[in-house]
C-alpha cells in the first residue's frame, strides 16, 4: 500500500492508497506507529482507501491505543462509502474521530 | 509458551469442581470454541474476513494442529465464497474432537489432570482457572482492566472479550451487578471485530431454532 506523510500544523497526515487488509497491514502499521512516536498527533487520510478488512481495522485500532498510551491523538479522515459503513457497523467511529477531510481532522487534533 | 485462545477459553469453560464443562456454556461453547481457533487464524494472517465472506491469505500452516485443520477446511472450499458465519458453524461441527485435543494438550502441559474422566486443575485453589500463577493473573487483569477503564482494548483482547461473551462466561466472572455496569462495554468491545458480531449471529440461531422447537409448557 502506498503510504505518503504530510502535515497540516503540527498534525502529521499519512495519506494511504489502496487495500488496508492482511497484505498490507504491518507495514502500514509500523509506519503510522513511527509517525505517532513522541505523542504526536496523526491523522489517516482514507480518501483513496477503497477497501478495509478485519486486519486492517486492526491496524486502526492498535494506532489508536498506541496514539493514547503515548499521548497523543489519532484520527482518521474521507472515509469512501464502503469503508464508512464498516467503520458504523463495528463501531469504530465511537473511538476514532472520523473527519470528513485531512483538514478538518487536522483542525480536530489540533 | 503462551495459551492459545482455544485453550483459554476452554479452561474458561471448565466448572472447577465438576471438572466437566459448565452446562451453560452449552451450545454456544462450540461456536466460541470454532471463534476462537478462527480467530487464531485470523491474528497470524493466516485469514481474514470483511462484513461479506472470510477468505485465505496464507495458506502456510501455522504448526497448531487445530488451527491447521480448520484451515485446510477453508482451502478446501477453494472459490467458493463464504462468510465468517459459515466457517463458525462449519469449524463448530468439529468441537468434540477439537475439545479431546485441547484437553490432551492441557493435561500434557500440566495445567489439567484428567481424573476418571473429569478434567480437574492441577492447582485448584481458586475459583478461577488457574493457567499458571502468572497468566491467570494477567488474562484476567487485562480483560477487567479493559472492561472496567477506558482503555483502548488491543485486537487480541477484542477476540477473547467476544468469546467469553458468545460462551455466557461473564455471567460466571462478574457479580450481575458488574456484569449490568459493563454490559454495554462488552458489547462495544466485542462488537469491534467482525468475527464476534459473526458469532453472535450464530449463537442467536441456535437459541431460536432452540426457541422454535420448545414444547410449549
Amino acid at each position: 500500500m502506498d503510504i505518503t506523510e504530510s502535515a497540516v500544523g503540527d498534525v502529521k497526515v499519512a495519506t494511504l492508497k489502496g487495500r488496508l487488509d492482511t497484505a498490507t497491514a504491518a507495514a502500514a502499521e509500523t509506519r503510522i506507529i513511527a509517525m505517532l512516536e513522541g505523542g504526536a498527533k496523526v491523522v489517516a487520510d482514507l480518501a483513496e482507501v477503497h477497501y478495509v478488512s478485519s486486519a486492517g481495522l486492526r491496524v486502526l485500532l492498535k494506532a489508536a491505543k498506541q496514539a493514547k498510551a503515548a499521548g497523543g491523538a489519532f484520527a482518521l479522515a474521507a472515509p469512501q462509502p464502503p469503508v464508512r459503513e464498516v467503520l458504523e457497523i463495528s463501531g469504530f467511529d465511537k473511538i476514532l474521530g472520523v473527519h470528513a477531510s485531512a483538514a478538518a481532522a487536522a483542525a480536530a487534533l489540533a | 509458551m503462551p495459551l492459545t485462545m482455544p485453550e483459554e477459553i476452554l479452561l474458561l469453560m471448565l466448572d472447577d469442581e465438576s471438572g466437566r464443562l459448565q452446562e451453560r456454556a452449552a451450545p454456544s461453547g462450540d461456536y466460541a470454541l470454532a471463534g476462537a481457533v478462527i480467530a487464531e487464524l485470523a491474528l497470524a494472517g493466516r485469514i481474514d474476513t470483511d462484513t461479506q465472506r472470510l477468505y485465505v491469505t496464507d495458506g502456510t500452516p501455522t504448526g497448531d494442529a487445530l488451527q491447521d485443520a480448520a484451515l485446510a477446511k477453508i482451502i478446501a472450499a477453494g472459490t467458493e465464497s463464504h462468510d465468517s458465519r459459515y466457517w463458525i458453524e462449519a469449524i463448530a461441527a468439529e468441537a468434540e474432537p477439537m475439545r479431546d485435543a485441547l484437553f490432551d494438550r492441557l493435561v500434557a502441559r500440566g495445567i489439567l489432570n484428567r481424573v476418571e474422566g473429569r478434567f480437574l486443575w492441577v492447582f485448584p485453589e481458586r475459583r478461577y482457572p488457574v493457567i499458571d500463577d502468572r497468566e491467570e493473573r494477567e488474562v484476567k487483569a487485562r480483560i477487567m482492566g479493559v472492561l472496567f477503564r477506558d482503555e483502548i482494548p488491543d485486537p487480541r483482547d477484542c477476540l477473547l472479550i467476544g468469546l467469553c461473551r458468545a460462551a455466557g462466561l461473564f455471567a460466571l466472572l462478574l457479580s450481575s451487578q458488574e456484569l449490568d455496569r459493563v454490559q454495554s462495554r462488552i458489547d462495544q468491545v466485542a462488537d469491534l471485530e467482525e468475527l464476534n458480531r459473526a458469532l453472535t449471529a450464530a449463537i442467536r440461531e441456535i437459541y431460536a431454532q432452540i426457541a422454535r422447537f420448545a414444547p410449549m409448557v
